[in-house]
This record gives structure tokens, C-alpha cells and sequence, in this order.
């Protein structure tokens, strides 16, 4: 018979924590560049672009990511597209993230008065001139806080990978709980985890918070 | 190749995920803001001792993941004798969350309701229910109501969870029909869709509730 | 909106056009040109397959899986996969073989296709001492843990009185888990992983209340697959005839194959 002792549970979470921190990061990395993106066409100001946008926002935050790591580990390969749990798990965090950093991001744009567009018009800047000297030093500190604080939300919604067979932090927990058959004592452990790496995090971000809020 | 019409003869499995699903949404978004409404009191207005409690109980919900708050939910806490069923266990766990969550948010609100309107309620002669709902409540809620209804419908999406621990929601229902006809892609993807019709329904129910709510504003 | 469903039609056209030129590939071929085949196997379910402490999964069905691929002389990669996603995995291509302690039934059988029987097993329901049922009849009215599209599953769905309370598990981890922790009484499962649950944790050791199904375990593979069909059957009968087979029941199951069994 098979003896974990604690010293094997928690080396095994320690290990299995390495790739949620992977794929957090993988999925933050993939998510923000895609919200990047978006953020910029927005800026066009073109009609159909923006209900675009619009629509995939509404898409990827109306519906459980759980179901859009289903979708994407079983339903691409339906379509002939071969993925592993990783890929699926990486590709519907990009979708999550990226919805929901364009809409904090746009919220961090539009909170910058009108005015200064216009201003800078006034002063004959470019459109590229007033958003690299104007806008975006302005949208990025304002953004620095909600992003951090967004991130703790990728964290933890790489635990739902567990459900589609990637073995990171929670799924090595189900494993180990049921090889073991201590759910309180592993869960604990699982939830000290995840805890060490969100808190720092939030607390950061709301350091951000007030030291931005302050200095306005 | 899709094959919609095996869904058919499955219909009343995803109806009644979509109840469960409806039914737990509605009765944890009450508790959820109930609990929300009483822990940002606190933040804002308790003492030192309460507050740090209810800050702690934040700040433990909001940095773990919610499957791993309800396996310990189902799975830990029989070992300290806690015994609950599946639907119990999913109703807290959805409810301790949301009230995480909407604390932040309410307390939020509270705070940007100056000291001076209060002072100022109490010179008007107005009454201490009077102050409380009309001062303080109605103008907190109004402000953050758009961030309380979107952490409302992150807390439906995040319900698909419970299903891990046998709960017939939605999620339950494409699970099982998957598991018996084996068209999972057709079967993800109705419900997908049904999630994404109830958060728009959602969207749509609280935003009526708000304009009865917020209407004072509007009388002469 | 007739455009876009007219753009939706084709989509779907497409992507049913390239699915199709997927089935008609021949996995075996494909297994021997990337010198590689991938088999799925459980993790969750004693002595089938469970994890070590290292993580890696050991049991019945990943000894083989490596017999498999060891006979076929192609590398090995292990898939470890839930009893609810095997089958998906399985349609999916993310797997060739599915050897996770698999029973047959007609629905499973519109799916995908198997291969002669490798190990015995037996269905039943299990519980705690104090649960006192002894035929499906009398299991109204009470709660059984199971694990979701399994064959006892089926089985429960089709003979068990309307009043059974089933509750259905997403894997065998968290079906057994629900049992250790008290959360059900009752569990229909497997003869031997009612067995290995008794060694862990005497404590809950589940009595056998009574059987539901006999129900070997047979290799699963894709729908078509012919080729790799007539050659895991070879490679089965030919473990079975060399007493390989034999092997591997002594060493997980502490007992020789049933007399007859495969034949």
C-alpha cells in the first residue's frame, strides 16, 4: 500500500503550484495582448468594430468559463483541431482575460476627460501623438491597479483547467485527496496555496489604488 | 459533424438544470447581498475588533478559488462532523462568495456618502429609518448598483462549479447528456448558450429592479 | 440575420467536411509513423489505476498499456483521463486506446468500438454497515454515489426503482471521496475498487450489498478502426495465452484470471 506522508502532500502541491503559476502567467501574457489589441482598434472609433468588441466581451463574459474550457478542449478537436488540456486551458483564459481587461481598460480611457483629446487637437498633435504623450501615460496608471487586481481573478480561474484533466494545483488536490483520504487536511493546504499567491497580489493592487487615488 | 436533434429528447434534463441553476442564482443573490449589506456596515461603521473579522472573511474568500472554497465546503468540513447536502453545501458556498465580493463593493458605496449628508439628514429633522434608507442605503446602493449586478452574474457563471459535487444544475445536465450520447460539442454548446441567454435576462431583470429602486430621484 | 446564418451553415459544413477527413484516417498507421501511441488510462480508480507518490499512475491498465505499446514497439504516452471524458477523448483523437477498466453497453457501442476482454470485474453496490439493502428493489427511497456515464450509472438509471436518490459524481475520486466523507452511504461501483477502499481506510471498509452487472473491461478505440482492432485483439489473446495476462492479475488483483475468461 502506497503512504503519503505530509511531507509527500505538500511536496506534491508545492510542484503541481509551479504550473499554475505557468499557466497563470501564459494566460495573462496570451490575455493581455489580445486585450491590447482590441483596445487599440476600439480606438479607431469605427462602428461595426466597436460592436464587434462588444459582442465578444458580452460572449466570453456571459458564459462560465468552465463551459468555454469544455468548448475549447472538446469542441475544437470536434472541428478537427487537436489540442491538449494545456492549449485549451491557455486558449479560453485568453478569451476570459482579454474580455475583461478591454472592458477595465476602456473604463480606464473614458475616465480621462474628453477635453484632452480635443486639446491636443487644438495643438496639432497626431492621433498617434496625443495617445503616446496624453492619454496613454495617464490610462496606464489609472489601469496599473484594476490589472493587478484582475490578475488574482486568473489565478484562480486557472483552478477550472482541473476540470478538463490539466494537472495543476486543485487537480493534483483531488488526486492527492483521494489517494490519501484526507479532503480537510489537503484542501486546507490547497487553499493556503492559492492564498499566498492572491493575497500579495491584492494587496498591491490596492497599494496601487491609493497611491494613484492620492496623488490625483 | 453536429448532431442537434440528439439534444432533443434531453430537453427537460437541461430544463431542469436551467431551474436549479435560476433557483440557486436567485436565492444566493439575496443571501449573497444580505450578507454583503451586513459586512460592509461593519467595514464601514463598526469597531476595530468586527472590522478586522469581516476583513479577514474578504480577504479569504476573494484570494482562493471557488471550487476549492466548495470542495472544502463538501468534502473538508464532514471531518469536523459539518455534514450538508450537495445543494446546501452549493448555496453557502455561492452565498459566502457573493457576500465576499459584494462587501468591497457595498462598502465602496458607504463610503462615498459623506459624513456632512448625514450631519446634514439629522438637522432636517429626518428620522433614523429615514436616514439610514433614503441617506445612506438608497444613494450607496444606486452608485455601485453596476458593479453589484456584474459580480451577480460572475457568481451565476461561477455556479457551473457545483456541479462537480453532483448538484443538477445546468452544467450537471450537459454533463450528463454528454455522458449518455456522447455529443459533447453539441451539448456544451446549447448550454453555453443558455448561460449566456440567462445572463443577458439577468443584465435585463436588475436593471428594471434598479429603476424602481432609483427613482426618487425623479419625483418632483 | 440571413447572412450570418447562411455564414453559420458553411462553417458548419466545413468543419463536418473536415471531421469526416479525420475518420477516415487509419489510426494504426498513424500510431506506427509517429512511433508513438497514446492510451488513456484512469488515475482515480483502484487498483486499475491510482497514483503513486510521484503523481504517475500505476495499476492493471497502465501494465497494460505498457504491454501495448511494448508489443506494437512504439513509444508510450499515459493520458490520464476521468471515467466521464474518456469517451469524448477518445472521439476527440486526443487518444488511440482507451484501457481504463472500460465496460461495454449498447450505448457505448454507438460511440466507439472495443476489443476482446482483458480483466474480469463486477459491478455492485456497496455501502456502510448500517445501510441494510440487499437487491435494487430496496434501494427506494435512499441515496447512491456514482460516478456520472459510467456503466453502473446505466445500470442504476435503468433497474433502480424512480425513488433512488442517485447522486452522480464528475469522477471516481470525488465519488469515493463523497462515500469516505460520509456525504453518501451507498456507492455503486466496481468488486475491486470496493476491495481497495477496505484496505485504505478500514475504518469505512464498504460492505457488499448486493451485484449489478458482470462487466469485464475491454479496450476502447475509436469507431472504423479495424486495423488496430484486429491487432489489440491479437496482442490480447496472445497475453492471455502466454500467461502475461495471468501476470497481472496476480500482481493487482491477487488472484488468477477466472477460469475461461477471454476464451
Amino acid at each position: 500500500m502506497i503512504e503519503f506522508s505530509n511531507y509527500d502532500i505538500l511536496r506534491n502541491l508545492l510542484f503541481a503550484t509551479q504550473w499554475t503559476i505557468l499557466l497563470s502567467l501564459a494566460a495573462f501574457i496570451g490575455g493581455s495582448s489580445v486585450a491590447l489589441t482590441l483596445t487599440a482598434l476600439r480606438l479607431t472609433r469605427n462602428k461595426v468594430v466597436h460592436s464587434l468588441i462588444r459582442g465578444y466581451v458580452e460572449l466570453f463574459q456571459g458564459t462560465p468559463l468552465l463551459m468555454q474550457m469544455f468548448l475549447c478542449f472538446f469542441g475544437l478537436s470536434m472541428l478537427g483541431y487537436e489540442i491538449s488540456a494545456w492549449g485549451a486551458a491557455i486558449l479560453s483564459l485568453t478569451f476570459f482575460t482579454s474580455a475583461f481587461l478591454v472592458e477595465i481598460w476602456r473604463g480606464c480611457i473614458d475616465t480621462l476627460p474628453k477635453g484632452q483629446w480635443e486639446a491636443s487637437r487644438c495643438l496639432g498633435m497626431s492621433f498617434l501623438q496625443i495617445l503616446r504623450y496624453i492619454i496613454l501615460p495617464q490610462a496606464i496608471r489609472v489601469a496599473v491597479a484594476p490589472t493587478v487586481g484582475f490578475s488574482v481573478q486568473v489565478i484562480k480561474g486557472t483552478a477550472l483547467a482541473s476540470v478538463i484533466g490539466f494537472v495543476e494545483l486543485t487537480k493534483v488536490g483531488t488526486m492527492l485527496n483521494n489517494a490519501t483520504f484526507e479532503p480537510f487536511k489537503v484542501f486546507t493546504l490547497v487553499a493556503i496555496i492559492y492564498f499566498l499567491l492572491c493575497y500579495p497580489l491584492s494587496l498591491y493592487s490596492k497599494v496601487l489604488e491609493k497611491k494613484f487615488n492620492g496623488s490625483r | 459533424m453536429l448532431h442537434f436533434a440528439d439534444l432533443l429528447q434531453y430537453s427537460d434534463v437541461f430544463f431542469s438544470g436551467l431551474l436549479t441553476t435560476v433557483e440557486l442564482t436567485v436565492l444566493t443573490t439575496i443571501l449573497g447581498i444580505a450578507v454583503g449589506t451586513s459586512c460592509a456596515s461593519i467595514r464601514q461603521y463598526g469597531n476595530k475588533t468586527s472590522q478586522r473579522v469581516v476583513s479577514i472573511y474578504v480577504e479569504l474568500i476573494r484570494n482562493t478559488p471557488f471550487i476549492v472554497q466548495l470542495f472544502f465546503i463538501f468534502f473538508g468540513l464532514p471531518a469536523l462532523g459539518v455534514r450538508l447536502s450537495p445543494w446546501e453545501a452549493s448555496m453557502i458556498a455561492l452565498t459566502i462568495n457573493l457576500g465576499a465580493y459584494s462587501t468591497e463593493i457595498i462598502r465602496a458605496g458607504l463610503a462615498s456618502i459623506s459624513k456632512g449628508q448625514i450631519e446634514a439628514a439629522k438637522v432636517l429633522g429626518l428620522t433614523f429609518r429615514q436616514t439610514l434608507t433614503r441617506v445612506i442605503f438608497i444613494p450607496a446602493f444606486e452608485k455601485i448598483y453596476p458593479a453589484l449586478v456584474s459580480q451577480c452574474i460572475i457568481v451565476m457563471l461561477g455556479s457551473a462549479v457545483i456541479s462537480q459535487i453532483s448538484v443538477e444544475d445546468l452544467t450537471y445536465a450537459a454533463n450528463l447528456v454528454q455522458s449518455r450520447n456522447f455529443r459533447a460539442f453539441e451539448s456544451y454548446l446549447v448550454t453555453a448558450a443558455l448561460y449566456l441567454g440567462l445572463s443577458i435576462l439577468l443584465r435585463f431583470a436588475f436593471n428594471s429592479i434598479g429603476k424602481r429602486l432609483f427613482v426618487y430621484r425623479e419625483a418632483p | 440575420m440571413k447572412r450570418l446564418a447562411k455564414f453559420l451553415g458553411k462553417t458548419l459544413i466545413i468543419a463536418a467536411g473536415l471531421s469526416a477527413l479525420n475518420a477516415t484516417a487509419d489510426v494504426l498507421q498513424d500510431i506506427k509513423k509517429r512511433d508513438l501511441i497514446r492510451i488513456a488510462v484512469p488515475q482515480d480508480f483502484p487498483p486499475f489505476g491510482s497514483i503513486g507518490t510521484d503523481l504517475k499512475p500505476q495499476g492493471i491498465d497502465v501494465d497494460m498499456a505498457n504491454y501495448i505499446a511494448k508489443e506494437m514497439g512504439v513509444d508510450i504516452e499515459i493520458v490520464p483521463v476521468t471515467s466521464a471524458n474518456r469517451i469524448p477523448y477518445l472521439q476527440t483523437k486526443k487518444v488511440d486506446l482507451v484501457i481504463s477498466s472500460l465496460g461495454k453497453n449498447p450505448e457505448r457501442e454507438k460511440a466507439i468500438d472495443f476489443s476482446t476482454p482483458y480483466a474480469p470485474f463486477f459491478l455492485g453496490v456497496f455501502g456502510s454497515k448500517d445501510e441494510s439493502v440487499s437487491s435494487i428493489e430496496e434501494l427506494a427511497g435512499k441515496t447512491v454515489g456514482v460516478t456520472r456515464g459510467s456503466v453502473e450509472d446505466l445500470e442504476l438509471e435503468k433497474y433502480a426503482p424512480k425513488s433512488v436518490n442517485v447522486r452522480r459524481f464528475e469522477d471516481n475520486n470525488t465519488t469515493l471521496t463523497a462515500y469516505l466523507s460520509g456525504q453518501v452511504n451507498l456507492i455503486a461501483t466496481g468488486n475491486l475498487v470496493a476491495t481497495e477502499i477496505a484496505t485504505r481506510q478500514p475504518k469505512r471498509a464498504p460492505e457488499s450489498k448486493f451485484m449489478l452487472k458482470d462487466s469485464p473491461c475491454y479496450i476502447g478505440m475509436a469507431e472504423g478502426e479495424t486495423a488496430l482492432q484486429a491487432e489489440v485483439n491479437r496482442l490480447i489473446q496472445k497475453a492471455l495465452a502466454n500467461g502475461d495476462l495471468n501476470k497481472i492479475s496476480m500482481k493487482w488483483l491477487k488472484a488468477p484470471l477466472p477460469k475461461g475468461f477471454g476464451v
